[in-house]
């Protein structure tokens, strides 16, 4: 299914396309077991097919879609944690596929379930990430140091993270994923079971990274975030892109509807088709 | 019905729909004794045939090449093919003969005419199928002489008693402990350099993924590879340390809290715990716990939850155990054979050290074998973390 384009997005000449997913799709081969779960005979599920889109320095992508539409598929993709099955994915030009370290080194991925490590500290996390992102020890110090106070999380530095609060455990994330200061950011539902007031910290973050003419792209299911941070959007599903283009067009099509409503139609319609 | 009792069904019911637990809880037990003792029963019988079918050799000096106990020997292995009688010139390297196992007895008959003293009969005292083998053909030979003795000079055959002669063996004290007992000491750092390695393992690699650290770690410029080794070498490690520690425990309990109190045991004990010895035992568990971590990582990888490794790994201690106490039986050596069958390669390399007769060309086939399968454990491991399935939930 070709997915409807609204508006092509303009181009901008000034700004390079941080990620660029061309034609991406991904196979899974099924076990027995999950082919008895889902009730087919089946070996392979297709998980994303034919995915395409650009996400731009200084604007937040929205991939949105129900459940199993394929978001966290396509958002591994570009994190470089799967590979993709066919396409190709640049991240500040570089292909995730064939350089997959070079790529990971300007990306930042924070999901709403990213663990942590319970047993060491924010300090001593923070240092480990530092060193696998091969970042001196110094630097880490110093963008440590400007995380924490910008995140107020100077108080519980060396208390054990199995010890902390939701919310701080979050401030721990966010200072994990910006600690090699990446220019491309990965949310995957990064809000997903935080209370409102650590929801607003991710919020505050992405917004924060937007200003600072970083790419952020990101998943989500609650629309008054996308409300409040989307400048540009992709509709997932059953794998495919259904919708995409600008926030602002897509919302300008029926003003009289929420988002969430819109969502809803625009899911319906190609369930119709 | 009573809410316990309705608590009690339900859970069972549940517990009992739980094919992991099932396994662990009814499967196993059943099939672990039968599986280990005919295992062992049968290997035990193979060796033990296999010691039966040996042709024994009892050499003598070849001086006494006409004395009576040898013609009767020699007249025993003309209707017996698994004995051979063997004149040699140079007696004084019997003993040596019988530990390079050439010949498997030696007998010395003392100078004096009389039968004063015992015909001695040296033996390996380490091998102890072939010392019954060994005192029945010389039994033969004692009846045969009484019966010899009883038609020459027509007297009472109870006040006949033939020849008296003493079974001596040419092992060490040293060697004799460390092949009856020294299959004890591979049995306690084959389990605990097990034990050592498996909850790391389970950790670092399913509880990764349960706590969702994995796939943070993902997304870092590092190599998949170099993640993994990193890992399995914390697995190998703290494998080499949890038998290592064992072992300390049990030098403390020896040195420090005097339970030995045989004196001549204490120095035999004293002589084996040497610096050479430490050493090569620690080269041998090096590449034994590598293959730990080699079979455990790739289960860790695959499982979905703690509980599910743990219930795949639990039966995996029963099959290392097993290869641990065929050290245990005394017919199975460390052979060109035996050195390719990993973990017991392992279990008679140690029984040798212990014993001092450690062959060192077995000893490399040993850890060669060992180093081929722990890097098979490795490129297995590898392939398992390689896949998105196995180390994404």
């Amino acid at each position: 299914m070709a997915p409807q384009r609204f508006e092509v997005v303009r181009e901008n000449k000034y700004l390079k396309n941080m990620i660029e997913v061309r034609g991406v799709s991904k196979t899974f081969e099924l076990s027995k077991k999950q082919q008895k779960e889902l009730n087919t005979t089946d070996t392979l599920f297709q998980a994303v097919k034919d995915v395409s889109f650009t996400c731009r320095p200084g604007r937040v992508f929205s991939l949105l879609g129900p459940n199993g539409a394929g978001k966290t598929t396509t958002l591994r993709s570009i994190g470089g944690i799967i590979k993709p099955s066919v396409g190709e994915i640049l991240i500040q030009g570089v292909d995730i596929v064939k350089s997959p370290n070079e790529a990971r080194k300007h990306i930042g991925f924070l999901t709403g379930s990213t663990g942590l490590y319970e047993r060491l500290t924010p300090n001593e996390m923070i240092h480990y990430f530092g060193g696998l992102y091969g970042v001196e020890k110094a630097i880490v110090d110093s963008r440590k140091n400007k995380l924490y106070d910008m995140l107020n999380m100077h108080d519980f530095a060396n208390k054990l993270i199995g010890k902390l609060s939701t919310g701080m455990k979050q401030k721990v994330s966010i200072c994990r994923t910006m600690i090699h200061d990446p220019d491309v950011l990965v949310f995957d539902e990064p809000t997903s079971g935080l209370d409102v007031i650590s929801a607003e910290a991710i919020i505050n973050l992405i917004r924060d990274c937007k200003n600072n003419g970083k790419t952020v792209i990101f998943s989500s299911h609650i629309m008054s975030e996308v409300e409040l941070l989307c400048d540009d959007l992709a509709i997932m599903h059953k794998g495919e892109i259904i919708e995409q283009g600008t926030f602002a067009d897509f919302k300008s099509k029926s003003p009289d509807k929420s988002l969430t409503e819109r969502f809803i139609d625009v899911i319906k319609n190609s369930e119709a088709i | 019905m009573s809410p316990i009792f309705h608590i009690i069904k339900k859970e069972l019911k549940e517990t009992l729909r739980d094919k992991r637990t099932l396994m662990t809880m009814i499967v196993i037990p059943i099939l672990l004794f039968p599986v280990i003792l005919s295992l062992t029963m049968k290997t035990s019988q193979y060796f033990a045939n296999e010691a039966n079918l040996k042709k024994i050799v009892i050499a003598f000096d070849s001086k006494y090449d006409a004395h009576p106990i040898i013609n009767e020997l020699q007249n025993l292995s003309e209707t017996d093919s698994l004995l051979e009688i063997r004149g040699i010139a140079d007696f004084s390297i019997s003993k040596e003969l019988i530990q390079k196992d050439s010949i498997q007895a030696a007998l010395f008959i003392p100078e004096t005419s009389k039968n004063a003293l015992p015909v001695v009969i040296y033996h390996n005292g380490t091998k102890i199928d072939l010392l019954s083998r060994i005192k029945e053909k010389i039994e033969l030979v004692k009846q045969k002489t009484i019966l010899w003795q009883i038609e020459a000079q027509n007297i009472d055959p109870n006040s006949i008693s033939g020849f008296e002669y003493q079974m001596t063996s040419t092992a060490s004290a040293q060697e004799t402990v460390g092949k009856l007992a020294g299959g004890f000491l591979p049995y306690v750092f084959i389990v605990f350099g097990f034990l050592g390695c498996m909850y790391p393992a389970i950790d670092l690699f399913t509880g990764e993924k349960e706590r969702g650290t994995i796939e943070t770690l993902l997304t870092v410029p590092v190599q998949r590879w170099k993640i993994l080794i990193g890992k399995m070498c914390v697995v190998v490690l703290s494998g080499i340390l949890a038998a290592s520690l064992s072992l300390f425990g049990l030098f403390i309990s020896i040195k420090g809290l005097n339970l030995i109190k045989d004196p001549e045991l204490l120095g035999i004990i004293n002589n084996i715990l040497s610096f050479k010895f430490i050493s090569v035992l620690i080269l041998l568990q090096i590449p034994l716990t590598i293959f730990f971590a080699g079979v455990l990582i790739p289960i860790a990888i695959h499982a979905k939850s703690f509980k599910e490794a743990q219930s795949i790994i639990t039966p995996l201690n029963f099959i290392v155990i097993l290869p641990a106490i065929i050290g245990f039986l005394p017919q199975i050596e460390l052979t060109a054979i035996t050195a390719t069958i990993p973990i017991v390669n392992i279990v008679l390399a140690t029984k040798d050290l212990v014993a001092g007769t450690l062959n060192y060309g077995h000893l490399f086939i040993s850890a060669l074998v060992m180093c081929f399968i722990a890097a098979l454990a490795v490129f297995v491991s590898y392939k398992q973390f390689e896949k998105e399935t196995n180390v994404l939930m």
